[in-house]
């Protein structure tokens, strides 16, 4: 005869707290944040000589200029998906060296499906400016926002979102809030940044150093304390 | 045979009366769990989370693979042999079963009256 108790509530609160305890041991042996930041942080400063001379500047004698950024549409659809599939790429390859499957597909897709959101808004720009005049009125506030996001800065900081609720991790959701708060309402990134003597180059490469230099020092904080904790 | 005790009236619709004796195991349970998490997990990570033998860890294995909960891959990286861990669509159900059944029973012992209380 056998005789077995029925599992009273504390052991099952006991097997259920070491169920979440493990599964959260395996999320901290699977993350790689600072991978994706720092492959982020290099597109973004690789993509910077793509702009500066791939742009198209054309300075009127009342001193306005027209500009267009032609570099940035051959470099980022490309980059884009190049970066997630090398972040893809270290995770999996961690992930299995530590014995584990990686969970980094979803964001990985997410990113690179976002690289068409530029050109794709770009375009439709285009087709709507030429079946209708240039606005003489500068756009509303929540228009320059949203042009900020559809580009690859604002892209990159929505797909890092899907990367902090993937590693359920806190930390990363909110260095990603701070991250679009800056490129989406500090940095001018469609108009550039500084006094006008420097040149509108170099207004519009000051925005993406900054944007990439967030990222980059964001590698190093996550590198740092997940060190620390192994 | 059986006896059950620890509760005051046992019915069928008691959560304990649903526990699935392979699953509710506190190893295989890890295993199940890390699996879920891990999407593939390798012989030696569980081995090590679980803080059990090899000989340990290879009968919990052969239990939830016989129960068709896991699928056992063995393979080689270089000259080294690996063995990957998946979990089935019958595992990942079993897994989501235990959990609930085990949060009903926390939620039953916490609101049942029972007689020490009294």
């Amino acid at each position: 005869m056998t005789t077995e108790s029925v599992p009273a509530g504390g052991d099952a609160r006991r097997l259920l707290a070491e169920a979440r305890a493990l599964a959260h041991r395996v999320r901290l042996d699977q993350r790689m944040t600072w991978t994706a930041l720092l492959v982020l942080g290099v597109a973004i400063f690789a993509g910077i000589p793509f702009d500066w001379f791939g742009m198209k500047v054309h300075c009127l004698p009342d001193g306005s200029c027209q500009f267009a950024r032609r570099g940035m549409l051959y470099y980022w659809p490309a980059a884009l998906p190049l970066a997630y599939a090398a972040i893809a790429f270290c995770y999996m390859r961690a992930a299995r060296a530590r014995g584990l499957g990686a969970r980094v597909l979803p964001y990985a897709i997410t990113g690179a499906a976002t690289a068409v959101v530029f050109p794709a808004a770009w375009f439709a720009v285009q087709l709507y400016l030429d079946g209708h005049p240039v606005p003489d009125q500068p756009l509303p506030y929540w228009g320059l926002v949203l042009d900020r996001l559809v580009m690859p800065w604002g892209m990159i900081g929505v797909a890092l979102l899907v990367l902090a609720w993937l590693e359920r991790r806190v930390a990363l959701l909110v260095f990603t809030v701070g991250y679009l708060a800056l490129v989406l309402l500090v940095l001018p990134t469609n108009f550039g940044l500084g006094p006008p003597h420097w040149g509108l180059r170099l207004q519009l490469a000051l925005p993406q150093l900054l944007s990439g230099t967030v990222l980059i020092l964001g590698a190093v904080g996550f590198r740092a304390a997940d060190r620390r904790r192994r | 045979m059986t006896a059950v005790t620890g509760s005051p009236e046992p019915d069928a619709a008691h959560p304990v009366n649903g526990l699935d004796e392979v699953v509710h195991q506190r190893v295989r349970l890890g295993i199940l769990t890390i699996s879920h998490e891990a999407r593939r997990v390798e012989f030696g990570y569980l081995r090590d989370q679980l803080e059990l033998t090899a000989g340990n860890l290879s009968k919990h294995l052969s239990v939830l693979e016989a129960a068709g909960l896991i699928d056992v891959e063995k393979g080689y990286e270089g000259r080294r042999g690996r063995t990957w861990i998946t979990l089935t669509a019958d595992g990942r159900t079993a897994l989501a079963d235990e959990i609930r059944r085990l949060k009903q029973l926390i939620t039953r012992v916490e609101t049942t009256d029972l007689p020490e209380d009294r």
